[in-house]
């Protein structure tokens, strides 16, 4: 019995060793991001590698900055995310109270239409749009970045559903007050709604933040680039200057993960309730 | 590429497409990234996730850690990445000379490049199918345990009889969606390898890329994504007929 018991225990330790030995692997890089971007040129071309700076520095950050205008390419980022996040709040949740409590001609049909265009992948659409902002001469604007990001069906989808879960007596009780259609979204359907709102929004920041293949299609002049942009053309340009690299790295990654790292059940809420990838 | 006039030339970008020896290159590297990424990905997910679902110290530091990569810019990660490649300095090859083995130079040799393309597609992606196992396991419900423990079934016939086939939704459902997810990569390879050595590395949606914004050929590449679009769908088609036989709802 104790030999058993002996075993278990010891097969719980392997397990805990195995998971955190895999967890520091998985989080390996960004350490080694976070190291490389505070060490001196000498430290980083060390072999072996040296993982603890012997002197940390900034000049990497400096540099980074000093070569390329991340300070505007991040002005850029945030304008847009933030932007197109509170821009998707609010049509969603109007086009999502729509579907989920009014009644119209075709409005099933509609729903369909919307979650059908989830399925379409988004490089069948993207040259089409392309030309569309070139008509509208809006290549290497904002409006590039921003208005195509105003509405999405995932969006609408995410909050219909959850809107459905709200009991219907609440609003009747305050529509026979005279309320409007209006005031019941305002103020009973939204107040009730925020975790779903803030996963649409954290989900929507992200995905703009981080987004590449859009603003690299939109985008041409250098004043106009997003982080993740200005990053890629800095990695053309600087191939092995691995400190400022690391810097820059750093700079692009840092405010998502600070999102995260305080909104951690949001983004796993978004991934269960949708099985959306990156 | 934006006159007014545009010939109406029939199904000609298609028939090039299917003619073009690259076309069927980039398709087959795409297959390749795929192949080796979903699997992969899947098994350790699943690995991961069947553990974190045990008592374990610590559960939301290794949720956290292992869902980290995921939530980072892929551009960041592959620049990451060329650092942990790189054949000199690089931690990679610092590891891999523990066990006495050689010097690679990742990025720049044909036959490695798509293997360190497809590891950092793991390691990047693997936490979001982690969460969807996770959420899964969690919606297996107990007295199917317990009933099986009293009729003396051991560790692993409850794994193969119970959770594998009450796991089959959440599975098939990350096989769709991982298949669709890899057949899109693009901003890794971008970074990480602009396609090469030797167009190894190229895949479809890169392709599609330089034939639409590099080459301003609109409607070969608007050709390129129908058949992409075409490519995941048959795909999904076929995964939904032969395999929904083997998804239980129940036991």
């Amino acid at each position: 019995m104790s030999a058993r018991k002996a075993g278990k225990v010891l097969g719980v330790i392997v397990l805990h060793l195995v998971l955190y030995a895999g967890a520091l692997v998985t989080v390996a890089p960004f350490l080694w991001m976070v190291l490389t971007s505070f060490k001196e040129l000498p430290d980083i071309l060390t072999y072996p590698p040296r993982w603890i700076p012997s002197r940390f520095v900034t000049e990497n950050f400096v540099a980074a900055f000093q070569a390329a205008p991340f300070g505007r390419y991040y002005f850029n980022s945030m304008l847009v995310a933030i932007t197109v996040t509170l821009g998707q709040l609010v049509t969603c949740s109007m086009a999502a109270f729509a579907f989920a409590r009014l009644r119209f001609w075709g409005r099933d049909a509609l729903f369909y239409v919307f979650l059908g265009t989830m399925m379409i992948p988004a490089q069948v659409v993207m040259i089409p749009s392309f030309m569309v902002l070139h008509w509208f001469g809006w290549i290497d604007t904002y409006a590039a970045l921003i208005v195509p990001g105003l509405a999405s069906a995932f969006g609408i989808f995410l909050l219909r559903q959850f809107f459905l879960t709200i009991p219907r007596e609440l609003e009747d009780a305050a529509r026979i007050d005279g309320c409007s259609r209006f005031g019941v979204l305002w103020r009973i359907i939204l107040p009730l709604s925020k975790p779903a709102l803030a996963t649409l929004a954290i989900f929507t920041f992200m995905g703009v933040f981080n987004d590449f293949l859009w603003a690299l299609v939109v985008i041409s002049s250098d004043e106009m680039r997003t982080v993740q942009l200005g990053l890629a053309i800095f990695r053309d340009r600087y191939q092995t200057d691995w400190g400022q690299l690391m810097a820059a790295s750093v700079t692009a990654t840092l405010p998502i993960l600070i999102v995260f790292f305080f909104a951690q059940k949001y983004f796993i809420r978004g991934i269960t309730l949708s099985g959306m990838k990156e | 590429m934006f006159s007014a006039q545009k010939e109406f030339v029939g199904f000609d970008n298609y028939l090039t497409a299917i003619r073009s020896p690259e076309f069927w290159m980039v398709t087959k590297n795409t297959l390749i990234y795929t192949l080796g990424t979903v699997p992969l990905n899947m098994l350790l997910a699943l690995i991961v996730a069947y553990f974190l679902n045990k008592k374990i110290a610590g559960k939301r530091i290794l949720r956290t850690a292992f869902f980290a990569p995921v939530v980072m810019s892929s551009v960041a990660a592959a620049v990451i990445w060329r650092w942990v490649y790189e054949p000199n300095f690089g931690l990679l090859n610092y590891v891999l000379s523990w066990f006495g083995i050689p010097a690679v130079n990742w990025l720049n040799d044909p036959t490695a490049a798509m293997f360190a393309l497809i590891v950092m597609g793991v390691w990047k992606t693997f936490g979001v199918n982690m969460i969807l196992f996770s959420a899964g396991l969690q919606g297996i419900p107990k007295h199917y345990y317990e009933a099986a423990e009293i009729d003396g079934a051991g560790r692993w016939q409850r794994f193969w009889d119970i959770t594998l086939p009450l796991l089959s939704p959440t599975t098939f459902f990350i096989l769709v969606m991982s298949v669709i997810g890899s057949f899109q990569v693009f901003d890794t390879v971008y970074v990480l390898t602009s396609g090469g050595p030797l167009g190894t590395t190229k895949v479809l949606v890169f392709y599609l890329y330089e034939n639409a914004f590099k080459f301003f050929d609109m409607g070969y590449a608007s050709a390129i994504a129908y058949l992409l679009f075409a490519i995941v769908f048959t795909l999904t088609l076929l995964q939904t007929k032969y395999l929904k036989g083997s998804v239980h709802y129940s036991i």
